[in-house]
């Protein structure tokens, strides 16, 4: 979380406030533009535009507040601004339109739907290394654990425990487990 | 750590577990569709961070006592937001608000100014062969040889057969997510675009809002998405872009999430032989 110099920084334009925000939530902004953009230039373009539109409105922001969930806000709105402006833009035959263009997509994502994405994205990121390549490669590549373990030249029993550990590490950070 | 958090642990690990009611499997499986999403993934480049911080820069250094006085007064909140607010604010707005018009749009900015100018409007060719009569009866001629022309070689074609229609096939094999899969395709050229049948075997049904994709690729990699369907058994696919240069053949596990493009999930993939 940011703390309140941080964010005054970043109010003042401060470069150094601006890069320290940027990385610690430059990821997360872009994970969002890309969530609702599904292209990875347009999401560029939305993070860079996130952190202009932010820094433009700070002195607006209560710098006691946690940043993240404004800038969530800030970064679908601008996304959903270029997906406009893309689906405007798109008038040629769709077979000039590559697939994953914004202009394909449907109506924007919810603001409590990309903040399932950051949520989850932020949790997955407090994982130890070894474990957010396991969670990548079985979720995301869609490997099952032999061929994690081919991979990544590891006995299966490891790449196994080290699975448990890291979904029971997810469960417990995005409260999918019982409260006792 | 209850016996149920385990199953669930094991359901989210992909596991096969059927001790879960059906609202609990539903949540693991929100879960487990955003982990497989490429936004979840992606990484921004390196060089974004340098962008970021010199828009900014670029923003102050226009006019910084100008952007002191556009600055809106700070307003105060009571406490601070937190992820509950967000999704609060969510519902609300979805309750309240009916869909959005597309905000005001930003003045363009100043084009150069060869783009301002409207372009010289040419004088029409048409015009001007209708003019003159000589022009004309010399169109009306050619057009009267052409039409016959025409004519003349549809029908002394008469009773012969139609060529056969473009054809060519592949064979098509399941990847190392679906190793045991594999099958055929044909593509056929048909007045309204190229006809893909694809037949395969070894891929399970897919269903509930999880779907294949096929997608059509070329030498620089661009994909054609060519239609989706939840097995492959016989399959009908269109495609609207030539097979002679969109040569290979892939298809993708995908999610029904909003996001259009291809997973990188690829289940079966082939490249076009001729078939003669």
């Amino acid at each position: 979380m940011a703390h309140a110099g941080l964010s005054t920084g970043f109010r003042d334009g401060d470069p150094d406030a601006v890069r320290a925000v940027y990385r610690e939530y430059g990821r997360l902004v872009f994970a969002v533009a890309y969530r609702v953009l599904g292209d990875r230039g347009l999401a560029e373009e939305a993070t860079q535009q996130t952190f202009v539109k932010a820094w433009r409105a700070a002195a607006s922001f209560d710098a006691e507040r946690e940043l993240g969930p404004w800038l969530v806000a800030i970064a679908r709105r601008v996304a959903i601004d270029v997906s406009r402006r893309e689906t405007v833009r798109a008038a040629d035959s769709l077979d000039s339109v590559a697939p994953g263009h914004p202009a394909l997509s449907s109506s924007p994502e919810a603001l409590e739907a990309v903040y399932d994405v950051w949520e989850v994205r932020r949790a997955v990121a407090e994982l130890p290394p070894e474990e957010q390549d396991v969670v990548r490669l079985q979720h995301f590549k869609g490997y099952t654990h032999v061929e994690i373990a081919e991979r990544l030249e590891l006995p299966v029993g490891t790449i196994k425990s080290r699975s448990f550990r890291a979904h029971k590490r997810l469960a417990a950070l995005l409260g999918h487990l019982r409260e006792e | 750590m209850s016996a149920s958090d385990e199953d669930r642990i094991a359901y989210l690990a992909g596991e096969q577990v059927e001790s879960l009611t059906p609202d609990e499997r539903s949540e693991l499986d929100e879960l487990r569709a955003l982990l497989e999403a490429e936004a979840m993934w992606a990484e921004p480049p390196d060089e974004l961070e340098d962008r970021v911080v010199a828009a900014i820069a670029d923003a102050a250094g226009t006019s910084p006592a100008l952007e002191q006085v556009k600055r809106p007064r700070p307003r105060q909140f009571a406490t601070p937001v937190q992820p509950a607010d967000v999704r609060r604010a969510a519902r609300e707005e979805q309750a309240s608000q009916p869909p959005q018009a597309p905000p005001a749009r930003q003045p363009p900015p100043p084009q150069p100014s060869r783009q301002l100018k409207k372009p010289r409007r040419e004088r029409s060719w048409v015009i001007t062969i209708l003019e003159r009569p000589a022009y004309a009866f010399g169109l009306l001629a050619v057009l009267v040889a052409v039409v016959a022309g025409t004519t003349l070689i549809s029908t002394s074609g008469g009773g012969s057969p139609s060529p056969p229609p473009l054809q060519f096939a592949m064979v098509v094999n399941g990847t190392s997510l679906a190793p045991g899969a594999h099958g055929s395709a044909t593509l056929t050229k048909m007045s309204s675009g190229w006809q893909v049948e694809l037949s395969a075997t070894g891929l399970p049904h897919l269903t509930n809002g999880r779907y294949y994709q096929a997608w059509l690729k070329n030498s620089a990699g661009v994909l054609v998405p060519i239609g989706t369907f939840n097995d492959a058994v016989k399959v009908t696919l269109w495609s609207g872009v030539p097979v002679t240069q969109f040569r290979t053949l892939t298809v993708t596990r995908q999610e029904a999430n909003g996001n259009p493009a291809s997973s990188g999930q690829r289940v079966l993939t082939g490249t076009i032989k001729s078939s003669g």
